[in-house]
């Protein structure tokens, strides 16, 4: 075995030889890093960006459009603005778990927080997701009495049938994210088992 | 990132690039376009880190950390997208006879290749001259365990080598 290994060790450093940095390949590198700074900003704050915007376009339209009145109007969109909030928290604790899955870790430090990770993010799809647009539902629904005050009932109508479209929607989105970081948990622990294996 | 750090960072591509392509050729068969992608990716990372690195280890062994780690990373998202079009394999033919590697490095690359992906990694680094406390630092690992999976790993080979 030991001569065929040591074949095998002159025909890698053989090869190595070939393999020269040049400038072009660091300036590739360079290009490269600048494109990355870009994607992870919008990779981390992407999804904040967006629920940041749905919540002002959402609490602005209760402040100056149509501020609502009644107690339970109020509480319905307390609890659509609340589950927005809640949501960007939990988006802001995900980005700080992302953060740190190192690569300059050794491999099984990597791949534990890789899992912590994704484990949140199945949390985050599979429990805080769904609660939290329960609660907006609920909220929504709360609204609809004051707003046949002021709107035609078919109108409210097919504006709560119209929510139910959206709702259906959200749940095939749900549930394909809670199956893509289950894929994600799965194969992870597969890799660490596979590290620590002996034999 | 100031003067220095970009002169440290030059100097550090010039000394370790064909050790991280090189390792990257072989996780990923010989591809070169895809070796390159990743090699770029490890040094995208050193880049990122360098300001933090505090000698605890050698830059050598550093460096094996984040290769290794990008490498594994790598899997994760070749399963989440394992389909590829003809078009992309017919791509991938025309450009792999257009690369530097030679037929002889390309054969030791398969042969590498037809390990499991981590082992692929561990048997490089020996190849590389790593010792087993080095390879079980960059994978968190007891080097008693990386004895065991290093002479698994060479057995392994051994069988392929003798198959072909």
């Amino acid at each position: 075995m030991s001569n065929h290994f040591s074949e095998l060790e002159d025909a890698w450093n053989q090869s190595k030889k070939s393999l020269q940095s040049s400038p072009t390949n660091i300036e590739n590198t360079y290009e490269k890093i600048r494109a990355h700074k870009k994607e992870s900003f919008l990779f981390y704050y992407g999804t904040i960006a967006i629920l940041s915007t749905t919540l002002i376009v959402i609490f602005s339209f209760f402040y100056f459009v149509a501020p609502v009145e009644q107690v339970l109007s109020r509480i319905g969109a307390g609890l659509m603005l609340g589950g927005l909030i809640v949501r960007i928290l939990f988006e802001i604790n995900s980005i700080k778990k992302a953060k740190k899955i190192h690569s300059i870790n050794n491999s099984l430090e990597a791949v534990n927080n890789s899992i912590a990770f994704y484990q949140f993010r199945k949390k985050i799809h599979g429990v805080v997701a769904p609660i939290i647009i329960s609660l907006y539902t609920i909220g929504f629904y709360l609204i609809t009495p004051e707003f046949l005050i002021y709107m035609d009932t078919w109108n409210v109508v097919l504006f709560d049938i119209s929510y139910l479209f959206i709702a259906v929607i959200l749940f095939f989105q749900i549930r394909k994210g809670v199956r893509k970081e289950m894929n994600n948990v799965r194969e992870t622990v597969l890799l660490k088992k596979e590290l620590l294996e002996g034999n | 990132m100031n003067k220095n750090t970009t002169l440290q960072f030059e100097s550090i591509h010039k000394q370790y690039f064909p050790m991280v392509l090189q390792m990257c050729l072989g996780f990923t068969q010989g591809d070169y376009d895809k070796a390159s992608d990743l090699s770029q990716e490890v040094f995208i990372k050193v880049w990122k880190h360098l300001d933090t690195f505090k000698g605890l280890s050698s830059y050598k062994t550093w460096i094996y950390r984040i290769t290794v780690n990008t490498c594994l990373q790598l899997i994760r998202k070749e399963k989440k997208n394992n389909t590829m079009s003809i078009d992309s394999v017919h791509h991938q033919l025309v450009e792999e006879s257009k690369n530097d590697v030679t037929e002889a490095s390309n054969s030791l690359y398969k042969a590498i290749g037809q390990l499991n992906e981590l082992d692929r990694l561990v048997i490089m680094m020996v190849l590389e001259g790593q010792h087993y406390d080095d390879i079980s630092e960059v994978l968190g690992i007891e080097a008693t365990n990386v004895r065991v999976k290093i002479h698994r790993i060479k057995k392994r080979l051994k069988k392929i080598l003798d198959h072909e």
